[in-house]
Parts: C-alpha cells; structure tokens; sequence
C-alpha cells in the first residue's frame, strides 16, 4: 500500500485540485453564467504564491516550507482573486450566455500574455524551484482535501440557503426572479466573485505542488478542461463537477496503469500505451451520449436516497 | 446506472492490480526509463526521441548491453504538461528503473525532476536547454548543451560571410520558452561582437502573419536578422520576410534545427545559418554507426533530438557497465544501483553521436564540438539540405 501511495500520490492530489477548479467553474454556473474565467485566477493564484514564496518569503534551499506561510499565500491569492473578480465581473456579468464565455476567454488570454511579457512572473520560462512545505506529494492531501471537503459542504449549504435558491432562480429565469426581489446583478457577481477566490486558492497550493510556475498554467486549454469536468460530472448538483474532477483526471493515468497489467497480449499492451488518448476520448464522448446531463443528476440523487431509506 | 457502477469498479480493481504488479516484476533485464512526450504538441520532438531511445537500445544490446545483462527501456508519455511529466516519472520510479531519460521541455523538467531527484533517481535530461536544469539537484544532468553555448557559434559564422553586417533586428517567439531564453543570448552575442541591436520584435508560435513585425525590422534597413521560434512560425516568419523583400543573411535558432521546416518556407529557407549542437556529418565511428541505423530505418538523415536521446541512453549504459567492473549490479540494491550510477554518470567520458561529451559535477554537459550549418534547398523548392559551414 505504501508503494501505491508513493506512485499515486501525486495524481490522488491532483485529481482534488481538479474537483476543486471543477467548483469552482460551477458557482456561477449555480446562478446560470457560462463563465471560463476560473484558469485566469488558477494562475493569478498561481504566480502570487509563486513569487511570494521565490522571492519575498525565500527559505534555504532544502528546507520546508512553513506551512503558515502557504496559508498566507492562500489568503492572498482568495483576496486578490476576489477582488479582480469583482472589477472584471461588474461589466462582464452584463453580458449573457456566449458572450459572457468569450468575456471570460479574453480574461485568461489576457493574463496569460500579461505573464508572458512580464519580468516578475518570469516571462515564457516562468518561475521555477518553488519551496516545498510537503516531505511527499502525498502530504498535500492535508490542505487540498480539506480544501475539497470544506467547498463541497459549504456549496453543498449554499444550494439550500436563500442565497442558493436566489441562484437557482435566475438560472431559470432572470425576468421572473427579478420580479420576484432578487437582484440579478449583486446575485450573480457573488456567484462570480466566489469561484474566482477558490480557483485562486487552489492556484496557489498548485504552484507549490507543480514546484513551477508559468504561462502554460490556466489557459484556455485548461478552460475548456475544466468545463468538461462538469459537463460530464453533472452541472445540477455540486457532487457533478467534483465526480467529473477525480474521475476526468485519473482517467488517462488508469489507462496507462492498465498497460503495465501483465498477462495482457503485446497489441493490448501497446494499444493502451500509444492509445490512452483515444480511449479517453472515446469515453468522454460516449459518456455525453448516454449521459447528456452529466453522470450526477438530481434526479439519480433522489434515487439513491430512496433506495437508502427504503 | 449499472454501467457507471461497472466502470467505477474496475477502475478501483486495475488501479490497485497495476500498484500491486508493478512491485513484482522480473528483475531480468536492467531497466532504464524514457519519459518524453510522445502524444501533445510537443510530441513532433518528443517522437524523434523515442526513436533515436529505440536505436540505441537495440544497437546497445547487440553489443552485449551492461557485461552481459541486456537493457530495456521503459516508456511512459508525458505528453506536453508538467502535471504528465510527473504521472510519468512516478510511474517509472515505482517500474524500478535505474535511471530516467527525460523530460522533453523544460518546463516539464522543472516539475518532475525534484521528484526524482528525491526519489534518488538518476535523469539525463535529452532536450531541456533552459537555465537552471542541473542545479535542480544532484540527480539531474543533461547531454544537451544549454543555449547560451550553441547560439552564439551562429552569429559569429554570418559575421566571417558577410563581414559588412551592421544593424541588426532579432525576432522571437514570445511564448515559447526555448526562443525567449535563446533570444537573450543571441541579443548579448550581437552587442558583444559591437553589432548594432537596431530592434527586438516580438511574436507568437501560433501567428501567421507577421508583416507589423516585418514592415518595423524593415524600416531599419538591417543587415542581419536572427529568429528564435518554432518550424512553422519560424519558416512562415523567414517566408514573408523574404516577400517582403528582406536580401541579408538569415541566423535561425535551433527551433529551425530541423527538415519540417522546408515546407514551410521553401525555397526562401536557402541561406538560413543555423547553429547547432548535433551533425550528422561528424565523422566519429559511433555517430556514422549511429547515422547508419538512424537512416536504413527512417530514410532520412537523423535529426538533433534523435541523437541526444540516443546519447542519453548511451551515456547510461556506458556508466552501468563501468559500474558493473566495479560491483557486481545485482549484489546491489536498488536504492544503491540508482546512487552510485548517478556518480558513475558524472565521473565519465562519453564518445557519442554528438562528440565528446563529459559532465561537470553538477550534472552540466561539457560538448566539445558545436557545428554551423546553412540550408541549401533543391531546385524543386520543397527539399534541401543543411550544409555545414563549420
């Protein structure tokens, strides 16, 4: 088991990240915006624990990290990306559906090339040898997974407050919730202004995890990643998008466990190897197929909970 | 819904069938890891690798791999990221292998190797030329020369054919790692050789057009142009500068280093200089040996990426045997075959594909022999050549 640990570490984290950046596309989501901007701030996240930790809270080489200190960083990075999300957010949320998509599109861009041609975020290289707080990769499982636990249950509250049905309201129908006392823009720039802090959070724990930093973090690749979480997770229910985060991500790398199976016939072995990726997609369309509202619904939800009662 | 129990479920079962497999494997051959990107944009490169990887194994094994005990290389694709840089390393780690070759980019590299480097595991580094890749620790070396090395060679080699050079504008490609550092360096070279650094334009691998760029280098009517990018922005960028009207000489950066790019810019890629740290031409047994295998199985001369990855494994078997004089392998353990193979990598010589090569004790590469070479394209426009002017 301790081997398995030592290998799978790693991705056991990763896949959490994924579920948390899955979230935090879904806030919005909650109050009916298409948004993408969740990679902007996973990068701004990102580059201030960065530079922070290479350059104004350096440690000796080899030695921890503090972990307070990454608290701090998270703190930050929750501040600032919370922040940004409200000057971008206030003219962005003004426009609906595509529009406010592509808005948010042109917000990754932007950082990214802000990145790319800035001294202090290390230019196309990018800021390397990051401090570690952890001994193992494994380790970070204390501030990821808690993170995940903490945004499940707090989005999970959400669903059930006033504030989580006035979302559920203007996803619906905006006219009709505005009529009925909710404010359509304080409502959705919340949902907005939420899920770009815990993107930015989780930037920030990420960039101590990857030991670097750089431009190729939180781009429109990344973007559309994570929409897939939740598109194929589900995008009614907060368990959606955290089921597509773990699942999407360990995906390619069960695939390529497979291969090592032995026993398997070499075509096997190697159509796994070289074939992952065609596997992976084929699954992931195969599963908008039969699953067009995501592999989580409400409606499988209240299943469960009858056949658990029954 | 009983499908998504199916799959969930034989998901949990391979993961742990895999985990618990990989501890119980066959000691037999010796195994070395390959992780570079094999699938992702990057995988142009990272393909070459695999086969320069494949051809030193079997070319290593005919000779009797380490005193005897053959070699296998283990490959794991990391694809284009650092997150699959990482996957692969773990995986290889956990594979027993003694040593890793790899990553393909830099970036990646900056990722995954302090996880070998905690790991104890030795990696030679085939293709990261960024600064800062042996320092990441004592486990990580690379055999290919950084560029601050190889660059400069080219400016010097359009200076001795055009000794009128003046005014100079450089280009690069600002989104990509390996042309942002290497631009630094052949903007240094420029004004170090008292050239004139006339201007600094900038672009992006994926643009198409470039004539802003283009019409402001222009109006400065310089006598040089250097571009650091990629084959298809690079070559389009050469293309319409020439349509432009563009007559002085042409330095390419080692994103050029390669045929792909004829196609694209055609009959104007003749006359680009390219400097470079690997030639097919040397003459050296190994290399010919080497350029033999490369072209019976591929039909064409072998390219710089595929060399190095050939030199990496090289590098590491040649050290394993020089271990095996010593002790006896398989009296040791793993942990202690990983260590002292790191020691043995550093403290050797190496007579490769791309010359001589040595480590000094941080794990940089120490090359002998850079070479400089311009293109020559055939009549037809589509094919050429890179001759070697030095």
């Amino acid at each position: 088991m301790d081997s398995f640990f030592n290998q799978y570490g790693f991705l056991i984290v990763s896949m959490t990240f994924s579920a948390l950046l899955a979230l935090s596309l879904y806030l919005p989501l909650m109050a009916g915006q298409l948004s993408l901007a969740s990679p902007a701030f996973y990068a701004i996240g990102g580059y201030i624990a960065a530079v922070l930790s290479t350059q104004i809270f350096p440690v000796e080489s080899g030695a921890p990290f503090p972990l307070e200190r990454l608290l701090l960083e998270m703190l930050i990075a929750a501040a600032v990306s919370g922040v940004l999300a409200l000057l971008v957010g206030l003219p962005a949320l003004r426009l609906r559906g595509v529009y406010l998509a592509l808005a948010t599109i042109a917000l990754v861009e932007i950082v990214r090339v802000l990145s790319l041609n800035l001294e202090i975020t290390g230019k196309a290289i990018g800021i390397f040898g990051i401090p570690q707080p952890f001994a193992t990769k494994l380790d970070y499982l204390w501030i990821s997974g808690v993170l995940l636990l903490v945004s499940a249950f707090f989005v999970y509250r959400l669903e059930h407050s006033r504030m989580g049905r006035a979302f559920a309201a203007l996803r619906e129908d905006e006219l009709a919730a505005g009529a009925m006392g909710i404010n359509p823009t304080t409502t959705k720039l919340l949902a907005f202004v939420l899920g770009a802090m815990l993107a930015g959070v989780v930037g920030a724990v990420s960039a101590h995890f990857l030991n670097t930093w750089n431009a190729r973090q939180g781009t429109f690749d990344a973007s559309i990643l994570i929409l897939a979480y939740v598109i194929i997770g589900g995008s009614r229910t907060f368990l959606g998008p955290i089921a597509g985060g773990l699942l999407l991500t360990a995906l390619p790398e069960v695939l390529r466990a497979l291969a090592g199976v032995p026993g398997l016939p070499p075509l096997a072995v190697s159509f796994l190897q070289d074939g992952r990726l065609i596997i992976y997609g084929v699954l992931i369309v195969l599963s908008t197929l039969f699953f067009p509202q995501g592999l989580i619904t409400p409606a499988l939800l209240r299943r469960w909970n009858r056949k658990g009662r029954a | 819904m009983r499908l998504i129990r199916v799959v969930i479920s034989s998901l949990v079962v391979a993961i742990l069938l895999s985990a618990s497999f990989a501890l119980a494997q066959d000691v037999q051959p010796i195994k070395i890891g390959v992780a570079v990107a094999q699938t992702s944009n990057v995988a142009l490169f990272g393909q070459e690798q695999v086969i320069g990887a494949k051809i030193a194994e079997a070319y290593f094994n005919e000779k009797g791999g380490v005193n005897g005990r053959p070699i296998q290389l283990v490959f794991q694709d990391t694809a284009g990221d650092e997150a699959g840089a990482i996957n692969a390393f773990q995986t290889l780690i956990a594979d027993t292998v003694v040593g890793i070759v790899g990553p393909t980019l830099s970036q990646q590299a900056f990722a995954a190797d302090p996880m070998a480097e905690q790991a104890g595991v030795p990696v030679l580094a085939p293709s990261n030329t960024a600064k800062g890749i042996p320092e990441v620790g004592n486990f990580i070396a690379r055999v290919s020369a950084p560029v601050a090395v190889v660059a400069p060679n080219a400016v010097r080699a359009a200076l001795n054919l055009d000794p009128n050079i003046k005014d100079v504008v450089v280009f690069y490609a600002q989104n990509d790692a390996f042309a942002s550092s290497e631009t630094t360096t052949f903007q240094s070279t420029v004004t170090n050789l008292g050239l004139n650094l006339a201007s600094v334009q900038t672009f992006q691998t994926t643009d198409t057009d470039f004539s802003a760029q283009i019409t402001n280098a222009l109006a400065l009517n310089p006598q040089l142009v250097i571009v650091s990018g990629l084959a298809a922005d690079g070559g389009n960028l050469i293309r319409q500068l020439r349509e432009f009207g563009y007559t002085g000489v042409i330095v390419g950066g080692n994103g050029l280093n390669t045929a792909n790019v004829f196609p694209v810019c055609q009959q104007f890629c003749d006359g680009i200089i390219i400097a470079q740290a690997y030639s097919p031409a040397a003459e050296s047994e190994i290399n010919q040996t080497f350029r033999e295998l490369y072209k019976a199985e591929q039909g064409k001369e072998p390219p710089q990426f595929s060399a190095q990855a050939f030199s990496a494994v090289q590098v590491f078997v040649e050290a394993l045997i020089r271990l095996d004089n010593i002790t006896k392998l398989d009296t040791l353990d793993l942990a202690t075959q990983r260590n002292l193979l790191n020691l043995s990598v550093l403290a050797g010589g190496y007579e490769t594909p791309l010359g001589m090569l040595s480590f000094t004790p941080t794990g940089e590469i120490v090359q002998e022999q850079f070479y400089v070479a311009q293109i020559k394209m055939n009549a037809d426009g589509q094919t050429g050549t890179f001759e070697y002017i030095q």
